[in-house]
């Protein structure tokens, strides 16, 4: 849908609505998937969605609807009606803000004209491509490749609306023989056959150099962690640990905690340059720059607007990116400055294990090596680690160039180096 | 319901498939969450819509359209043929082997004696803010929180082959959760109402207010926890902490698509290999484990799967020997069987149908045996409740859980708690160290609603179920320092 039909649907509707206040969010999205494995396509499929979302708020009650059919003008009035009536039957609750009425800027930074383009036909061509070079190299791959066209737009009865369009592309791919396994990936508002093809040259060669590993003794040791493994530990890390009202009620790792946790920073910006998002959150905030590690020092964490009014901080959204900066070292460079060390190429599975310290436990994947003198020298087999994310960010010696990844959300991360990383048992 | 579906079918017959399904869904979801005294949310949905799937010149094709009309049915089916045709830009080598299934006619619907989503908002929230108010009476709880889940999904299938299918299933879940904070350390307490294929007649107000005090004082008792030991340990798990681990170690590790490959990008692949059928030794003696896709209020009953093949119940280990994989039509064939397992599942009406982990329940001991007995046969050793933190590889070897409350149990007795306790092993390992589990009288099923596998990832449900077990001689680690 475009910005004119979002907008005259949110207005329909929040002339319709006469009883209290109504928030309106729709969200469209079509999906290009192709799956494969063994070098051959084993599920291609599009998806279309579309989702209106209403939240009704009656003084200090609230509750929330959601639809998938956009067309049904007589489901939606009964919507409108349904979701105020729950509305009634609810508790107060004395967090409630009301809706904001932001007119916000939506600069569109994650459209992208290319992405628009890519049809089916397309992405067939490309999986057909890459599974071609698998097959000449003699080794499987395995991956996905998935194009999303997205539009969302909000509308408040305070007067707020937003409506903004956005790609989201990825693809990510597994090559792997009996020996051994590597993997790489593109991410990013756009994709063009070539990141396809060198994605899959990557994974062929990482997996070229991880036949055969031998067992290296899990023990704290010096790691080059590869950007998608550093996005993989603080997409998760973020999700649990950074909220300033846990932090201020004394149920997060960062309560009492003041301590630079080393020298780099993390921060949001929807208009990143590798990967942008939407301009704004589902509840019709302005997602502008949020710093929220300075040089190692924490900043407010994510705030939400009741919080903010209560201690007379600004609201913070929750993001929708994540960037560490890094000091601009490439890979290489971090690898011969290291005698003796780990390379990940990626995490698996990783989840908490102590939300105090911010503990984590996971797997590396695909691709982990040993380093001695400088030099990669050999596979090893795979490890768990358990560690500490606010030790980690600590330990990092040194980072590289930052790039896009994120398995979940769209993340910005350089490779680091850290030191004395707690590899605790192996794997296979 | 049914007739546009057989009109997808047949125009793809006519069009020169050689097979096609079509499924119409009808999703109701409510999820209304607690904070304190208060609601925090309530968030309906209504979803709607069909998908067409069309096996044609050797590839797949899949579509799907939330318009569920005449003239839409034709634009999706073509849209199959044509993703279809895309596929078979590469195709597997030797196509697609699809096991015969014979044309079924099956309606099923789960039990359900209180309507979940006829129920007053009123009486959900007094069974959520009740619990709270108890939790937050304990001073050390500075925040009480919980929610129920409730789902309803009414489904339609045809296929080309003849089968009509209908279902119509209710599944509820709900978990209430104390944060006890102190000085220097918070700690989080949960309880978790079994999920099920239920409706609100799963839920009793005075079992919640009961378990919310416990709750508050569990939380409140962790928070002067030691830190756990280290080391090697015999370690008793209770039936909701053993149902997470037969779920990541044994489930999944026999689904056939991950042993094939096809999950090789994302959920990964399996240490179980197709040699190791009715040879590895995947447990001890006391191990066996029974897949029951038609177990009463099992999240994964579900009359049929999205092959259109019936629920179906078998030995996936028995007596420790590994028997069976868990199957879909397309991957039979792979271990020579004649017919699927009946496992594969779309967790919505725009997703293709995956292999799915099946109920998986390891069944109770024959002999009598309470949970006192086993922690009676443990000299030192630590007794896991409740699901925590949990960590698998890719192929399903190396894990680690965590237990939402542990105890260490010395000289046979269950002594003071214990904090940020992980139990690590490799699961051929693990399962050969079990020596006893209760008997049927101490018996839980436990829901997994939130399976993820899948790229893109699909969400699906399951019951799993356990007596306690004693595992001798499993390494012990913690996840915070000294």
């Amino acid at each position: 849908m475009n910005r004119q039909q979002c907008e005259d649907l949110i207005a329909g509707i929040l002339q319709t609505s006469r009883a209290g206040e109504l928030q309106v969010t729709l969200n469209g999205v079509d999906r290009l998937g192709t799956r494969f494995n063994d070098c051959a396509i084993s599920q291609n499929a599009l998806k279309l969605q579309h989702t209106l979302t209403l939240s009704a708020r009656l003084g200090q009650k609230k509750t929330s609807l959601s639809i998938n059919r956009l067309d049904d003008k007589d489901l939606i009035k009964r919507s409108i009606e349904q979701v105020f009536a729950n509305c009634a039957h609810m508790p107060d609750d004395k967090e409630l803000m009301p809706a904001p009425g932001n007119l916000i800027e939506t600069p569109e930074h994650a459209f992208s004209a290319s992405a628009e383009q890519i049809d089916i036909d397309t992405v067939g061509s490309w999986v057909a491509a890459a599974c071609r070079a698998g097959g000449s190299a003699n080794i499987d791959l395995a991956g996905l490749l998935s194009i999303q066209k997205m539009f969302t737009a909000y509308g408040d009865s305070a007067g707020g609306f937003a409506y903004e369009r956005s790609h989201n592309c990825d693809y990510h791919v597994t090559a792997s023989d009996s020996h051994g396994s590597g993997w790489a990936e593109h991410k990013g508002v756009s994709l063009r056959e070539r990141d396809v093809l060198r994605a899959t040259r990557r994974a062929i060669e990482k997996c070229s150099k991880a036949q055969n590993p031998v067992v290296f003794q899990p023990r704290p040791t010096t790691v080059i962690l590869e950007p998608q493994a550093v996005g993989d530990l603080l997409s998760i890390a973020f999700w649990y640990g950074f909220d300033q009202r846990a932090a201020d009620e004394g149920r997060s790792a960062f309560s009492n905690h003041d301590e630079a946790l080393g020298n780099l920073s993390l921060y949001s910006d929807p208009a990143n340059d590798l990967f942008p998002t939407l301009s704004f959150s589902s509840d019709g905030q302005q997602l502008g720059k949020s710093i929220w590690l300075d040089h190692g020092h924490r900043q407010q964490l994510v705030t939400s607007r009741y919080w903010a009014e209560r201690q007379a901080l600004e609201a913070k959204p929750s993001p929708a990116n994540l960037i560490l900066s890094g000091d601009g070292n490439n890979l290489q460079k971090l690898i011969e400055s290291t005698d003796d060390g780990i390379l990940v190429t990626r995490f698996w599975y990783i989840r908490p294990t102590d939300p105090k310290t911010l503990g984590f436990t996971g797997m590396t994947r695909d691709g982990t090596y040993r380093i001695e003198n400088g030099i990669v020298t050999h596979p090893v087999v795979d490890m768990r680690w358990n560690d500490s994310v606010l030790r980690i960010l600590k330990n990092v010696i040194a980072s590289g160039i930052a790039v896009a990844t994120g398995e979940f959300s769209a993340m910005v991360m350089p490779p680091l180096k850290v030191a004395a990383f707690n590899f605790s048992s192996l794997s296979s | 319901m049914f007739d546009l579906l057989k009109q997808a079918c047949e125009i793809a017959t006519r069009e020169g498939c050689r097979f096609a399904d079509a499924r119409y869904l009808d999703i109701s979801k409510q999820r209304i969450m607690s904070r304190d005294q208060a609601l925090s949310g309530c968030n309906d949905s209504e979803d709607s819509g069909f998908g067409v799937r069309v096996l044609y010149q050797g590839a797949w094709g899949f579509a799907s359209s939330p318009n569920y009309q005449a003239a839409e049915v034709k634009t999706v089916v073509a849209l199959a043929m044509q993703i279809a045709r895309a596929s078979a830009r590469a195709l597997r080598e030797d196509g697609v082997n699809w096991a015969p299934e014979a044309a079924l006619k099956l309606n099923f619907q789960s039990s359900c004696e209180r309507d979940p989503f006829a129920v007053s908002l009123e009486e959900k929230a007094d069974l959520l803010v009740s619990a709270n108010e108890i939790m937050l009476q304990n001073e050390s709880v500075k925040r009480a929180q919980g929610y129920l889940m409730f789902k309803r999904v009414q489904r339609w299938y045809v296929n080309t082959e003849g089968s009509e299918l209908h279902s119509d299933v209710t599944s509820s879940e709900s978990v209430i959760w104390a944060i006890a904070v102190g000085n220097d350390d918070f700690q989080e307490r949960n309880w978790k109402a079994p999920s099920s294929n239920r409706g609100f007649d799963a839920y009793d107000k005075a079992e919640f207010l009961l378990q919310a005090e416990r709750v508050a004082a569990q939380a409140e008792e962790k928070l002067s926890a030691r830190i756990s030991p280290e080391g090697e340990f015999d370690i008793v798990t209770d039936s909701e902490n053993l149902s997470l681990t037969i779920h990541e170690s044994v489930g999944h590790a026999t689904e056939l698509d991950r042993v094939m490959g096809y999950e090789v990008s994302m959920a990964g692949a399996s240490f179980v290999t197709r040699d190791k059928q009715g040879e590895f030794q995947y447990g001890s003696e006391q191990v066996t484990l029974m897949a029951d896709n038609t177990l009463e209020h099992g999240l994964a009953t579900q009359g049929f799967d999205d092959d259109g093949v019936p629920g179906q119940r078998w030995e996936i280990v028995k007596d420790g020997v590994f028997q069976a994989y868990s199957t879909g039509r397309e991957f039979a064939h792979y271990i020579d069987e004649q017919r699927s397992r009946g496992c594969s599942r779309a967790d919505h009406w725009s997703s293709i149908p995956i292999v799915r982990i099946p109920n998986l329940l390891l069944m109770p001991g024959k002999q009598p045996l309470s949970p006192d007995e086993l922690i009676a046969d443990v000299k030192h050793g630590l007794y896991f409740e409740g699901m925590d933190s949990f960590s698998i590889d890719q192929w399903r070897l190396n894990f680690q859980f965590g237990g939402n409350a542990v105890w260490e149990i010395k000289n046979g007795k269950k002594a003071g708690m214990l904090k940020a306790a992980l139990y690590q092993s490799r699961t051929p390992t693990f399962w050969n160290a079990c020596e006893a589990t209760c008997d049927a009288n101490h018996w839980q099923a436990h829901g997994v609603m939130n399976c993820g596998k899948g790229d893109p990832m699909q969400i699906a449900q399951m019951t799993h179920g356990a007596a306690p077990t004693l595992f001798r001689n499993i390494r012990v680690c913690r996840g915070r320092d000294s």
